[in-house]
């Protein structure tokens, strides 16, 4: 739908007073109290029923992510998903927030986007697309974070044991979920 | 260490009195993955899981097909759920190009996901029974779990891996007198599922073996982002059927079932009570679903979504099943991320075998409503 | 299979017929002659009528029916006959194959299954059969690093030591193979045989599952063969014997398991441990250590251990009726032996045939073996019914029940039976 788009700008332009007549209130309120707090460190993605989007720069990620943890009351990550952009030479990995703890939160599902810049030439254990690992924060990131680790080849500093989880051990090649990296035959 | 290792060896340093024990995908008391186990006499020290053995890139592929071809493909990680697995990807491909599912499709799905819902727990607790070496509790819900089986033969053609459901509704409509058929075989797999409580759930050795076993706190619960059954067992009411109600679902009356304790008898039994909760969920189903109507939205051939994202989430039998969708106007979806809950409740494993009996480990760990195969997609 | 015949040669047809007269003549000699030497020299002639009986008398005996049940009935007292069909191996192996038979046909209706169906025109009746025919035809496999002689031995002393425990079980009043005075004593003393020959047969097998679970198997027979033994001490204070016929005549008015019922549970729970049955089937579990001390066997060696096992669970199961619930007694309900074919002799039409000799079996005798019969059975299905009803129980669990639990309960036991021997309720000298 395009007109995220549309409300991206327009969210920039006026933080507070105006609403257009499709952004839902709550998420609006939750949207604004992150824009409030960090100002232009964050980007608002998109405001739609349920969910929100946030792109973080990746130096920013962990305030921004204790932030959620302690004032908004989400309490676990749902999954880590990490998209490969070659276009933009970057690698986009989106963690999506939920809560168990606060009832008003039962639908929100917030999702909390970095981009790191991406290397042509993997090197997996030597990767220079490097990230801030969320592991303290929200725990659950654990395992999800070691599958995208071996898929995309982004390092995650501060995680205990970046380690090949769903992949063999002896795989030499690109991380599958790259782009460059094509199925024969297709 | 000084001499040079060749490259891809790695040393470990292993204490004396600690063993290194592979329960392995050959074992007859694992599933389809590994643990890494390790014991320090009746002990476990520490647990490493190592999945990976049935991964097939699912998402990677799904990349080079359409939003049409990803359905028979889509389904592969569980084959006898599959209605749930796709769940989430139609509801999100409904959203991404727009479409309205009509009313009688809504409440087909509901039905069709509920019987799947069957055939999923019942073939789980078939297992446990094996590895807790109870014969008859891996015969009987093996052999209720045909009715359910048959049920969803008659309606999607396919005992396993259905691809019934399609974005825009289901693929076919039901078969003449299929309510009736339906209505009969469920109130019969009620009435031997209330016996599974008396045999199952009662028997002494049974309690003994997994009470108190495997205990995961509501505390931990919540940290370790668990769902499903484990997390409704450990006391967290949260069920999507009900805080997130998609298709129909708020207009059926679902009751959730939370157990206090957080063990593994806990573990086991909120299934059955879920179970016998789809029985009243098909029934509401089956009477308020309207009586005539299409069930297919007709689509253009190749549909392209726009440059979108979307995360929609669905409760299965093993937990919250989420598909997160990114489309950048092509036929073929830019990334589909399947957020499955045997993925989710894997951090349970090492979390809970720590320090557990040897004994144990088969009870504990089955408890956890694993799927090796959705874990790996 | 389909043999092609060859075309008929009238050399090689003369050739097989002498083949077949030299084989034959060969064994008559070499086998056959010694064999009816050693009848004459060592067995024992009966004395029929104060005619002492020789092989020529006993062949015209054929030849005279009136002589031919005498004859018979000479031969059922015989301790052969007693070792080998009555009391002894053949009825008890009978019992064990319809045990086994009974098990997967009632395990299956247990388990909304059908159970063995296709073998014999009844409900696969023949399956037994089949199965044992197909173990003989098998290879039997030795691994290459197996302690050969120990490997060899072990499931024939296994049957060897189920068959002396059947021997000491009495079925009715005077049918007993071995007679002793201490005869509980020789019981206990053969039920300790059984952990020896396990852990035997699972080193020698020199492989990892059979060890795991020779250990297994250990520990679970010697943790339990205490309150086995102490739970029967009840029954030997209140009987004053050892000996298991007179404990069957001491329970004419009353059956020991209304007084001593701790003492039955007890005796009937270590019996199920004894007898790796589920619940306590650790040293074979299936999912966890493929079969346990039994992996390494194959073919017959495989059909020998079953049957040994078979033939221990009749053994308890009759033990266990011998010492709780009377043995033999029971109203009389067999019909006494019809008085005029004694005196008068069988009509048939016109013609009285006199048979001297009848009645082969006295009444007391057939009587008691149904009894008997009868109750074995019903306790076979109290030990056969567990296991489809309940899971495996975990190695610490079985240990504390078989060395806490249980202990206590039979001493609790033994200070029943005490009481009530000193309140003069029971025992020689009571009121009952």
């Amino acid at each position: 739908m395009s007109d995220s788009e549309n409300s991206e700008q327009e969210i920039q332009a006026q933080p507070v007073e105006e609403k257009q007549p499709d952004l839902p209130k709550f998420e609006k309120d939750q949207s604004d109290k992150i824009t409030t707090k960090f100002g232009s460190k964050t980007e608002i993605a998109f405001v739609k029923p349920n969910r929100i989007k946030i792109n973080v720069k990746k130096e920013d990620i962990l305030d921004v992510a204790t932030f959620i943890r302690d004032e908004l009351n989400y309490d676990h990550a749902e999954s880590v998903t990490g998209v490969d952009f070659p276009a933009d030479k970057e690698i986009e990995v989106v963690y999506h927030l939920g809560s168990y703890t606060d009832p008003q939160l039962d639908k929100q599902v917030l999702s909390l986007a970095t981009r790191a810049t991406r290397e042509d030439d993997p090197n997996p254990g030597k990767d220079s697309t490097r990230l801030p690992s969320l592991r303290d924060i929200f725990y659950s990131v654990e395992f999800h974070e070691r599958e995208c680790f071996e898929m995309l080849g982004v390092f995650f500093d501060g995680h205990p044991d970046n380690r090949r989880l769903l992949l063999p051990e002896d795989w030499a090649d690109l991380p599958p979920l790259r782009k460059d990296f094509a199925i024969k035959g297709r | 260490m000084t001499t040079q290792l060749p490259p891809g060896i790695q040393l470990e340093k292993v204490d004396e009195r600690i063993m290194t024990l592979n329960v392995g995908p050959q074992h007859p008391g694992s599933g389809h993955m590994r643990l890494i186990i390790r014991v320090d006499g009746d002990r476990i020290v520490s647990c490493d899981p190592d999945p990976g053995y049935v991964h097939r890139g699912e998402e990677k592929m799904a990349e080079y097909r359409n939003y049409i071809t990803n359905i028979p493909h889509l389904e592969r990680p569980v084959i006898h759920d599959s209605c749930n697995i796709l769940y989430p990807y139609c509801l999100g491909v409904e959203e991404l190009l727009g479409l309205q599912v009509p009313e009688r499709a809504k409440y087909v799905r509901v039905i069709a996901s509920e019987l799947n819902r069957f055939t999923y727990t019942l073939y789980w607790l078939a297992i446990y029974g094996i590895f807790l070496g109870h014969s008859t509790m891996f015969m009987w819900p093996a052999g209720d779990r045909e009715f359910a089986i048959d049920l969803l033969e008659k309606l999607t053609g396919a005992r396993v891996t259905h691809a019934y459901f399609v974005p825009g509704g289901v693929r076919n409509d039901l078969p003449a007198n299929f309510e009736d058929v339906c209505l009969r075989q469920v109130n019969y797999l009620e009435k031997r599922l209330k016996t599974y409580g008396d045999i199952f759930y009662d028997n002494p050795i049974l309690i003994s073996r997994t009470e108190k076993t495997g205990v995961l706190s509501r505390q931990d619960a919540i940290r370790l982002g668990t769902t499903g059954t484990v997390l409704r067992a450990s006391g967290v009411d949260y069920d999507l059927r009900v805080k997130e109600p998609y298709d129909v679902y708020d207009e059926l009356d679902v009751h959730t079932n939370v157990l206090k304790n957080g063990d593994s008898y806990d573990r086991s039994k909120t299934p059955w009570l879920d179970m016998l909760e789809s029985c009243n969920i098909i029934r509401q189903a089956l009477e308020k679903m309207p009586k005539s109507g299409s069930v297919r939205v007709k689509l253009k051939p190749n549909p392209k979504g726009g440059n979108d994202e979307v995360y929609k989430r669905v409760e299965s039998g093993r937990g919250a099943l989420g598909a997160y969708i990114v489309s950048r106007s092509k036929p073929e979806p830019y990334r589909v991320k399947l957020s499955v809950g045997s993925f989710r409740n894997l951090i349970c494993m090492p979390h809970l075998l720590k320090g557990e009996k040897l004994g144990n480990m088969p009870a504990v760990y089955w408890s956890l409503n694993y799927w090796p195969v959705e874990a790996d997609r | 299979m389909s043999v092609i015949a060859p075309k008929f040669r009238l050399g090689y047809f003369l050739k097989s017929l002498t083949d077949n007269i030299f084989w034959i003549i060969i064994l008559l000699t070499l086998v056959g002659i010694p064999a009816i030497q050693i009848v004459l020299f060592y067995v024992d002639l009966p004395v029929l009528d104060g005619v002492l009986l020789t092989p020529f008398l006993a062949f015209t005996m054929l030849f005279h029916p009136e002589l031919a049940v005498p004859l018979v009935k000479s031969l059922l007292y015989t301790d052969f006959f007693r070792i080998a069909a009555f009391p002894g191996f053949g009825f008890a192996a009978l019992l064990a194959a319809g045990t086994i038979f009974i098990e997967r046909k009632l395990l299956a209706k247990l388990q909304l299954r059908v159970g063995p169906f296709y073998c014999g025109k009844v409900e696969g009746i023949l399956q037994l059969m089949g199965d044992g025919l197909k173990l003989i035809s098998k290879e039997i496999i030795i691994p290459a690093k197996a302690d050969k002689p120990i490997f060899w031995a072990a499931p024939i002393l296994f049957v060897a030591t189920a068959a002396a425990f059947v021997s000491l079980i009495p079925v009715a009043p005077g049918w007993v193979v071995a007679d002793i005075d201490v005869g509980l004593l020789a019981v206990f003393a053969i039920i300790g045989f059984f952990p020896i020959i396990t852990i035997l047969s699972a080193w020698s097998a020199n492989s990892k599952f059979p060890f795991i679970g020779g250990i297994r198997a250990l520990h679970q027979m010697v943790s339990f063969e205490i309150p086995l033994i102490l739970s029967l001490l009840g029954v030997v204070i209140l009987t004053g014997t050892l000996n298991l016929s007179e404990i069957v005549e001491s329970q004419t008015h009353y059956w020991f398991i209304a007084f001593l019922p701790i003492g039955a549970i007890v005796f009937f729970i270590s019996m199920l441990a004894e007898l790796e049955r589920i619940p306590f089937d650790l040293p074979e579990a299936e999912s966890e250590i493929v079969a346990g001390w039994l992996t390494e066997f194959s073919g017959m060696m495989y059909g020998l251990v079953q049957l040994g096992s078979y033939l221990k669970l009749y053994a308890f199961a009759a033990l266990f009726v011998v010492l709780f619930l009377g043995g033999w007694q029971g109203p009389m309900v067999w019909p006494p032996f019809p008085e005029e074919i004694i005196t008068e002799g069988i009509e048939a039409g016109p013609i009285t045939i006199q048979v001297p000799g009848l009645p082969v079996t006295t009444q007391e005798m057939l009587n008691g073996t149904m009894w008997f019969t009868l109750k074995t059975i019903a306790v076979i299905f109290f030990i056969l019914i567990p296991r489809g009803v309940f899971p495996r129980i975990r190695i610490d669990m079985l240990l504390s029940i078989g060395w806490n639990k249980l202990i206590a309960l039979a001493f609790v036991n033994i200070f029943i039976a005490l009481g009530l021997l000193y309140a003069g309720v029971l025992g020689p000298g009571g009121i009952l």
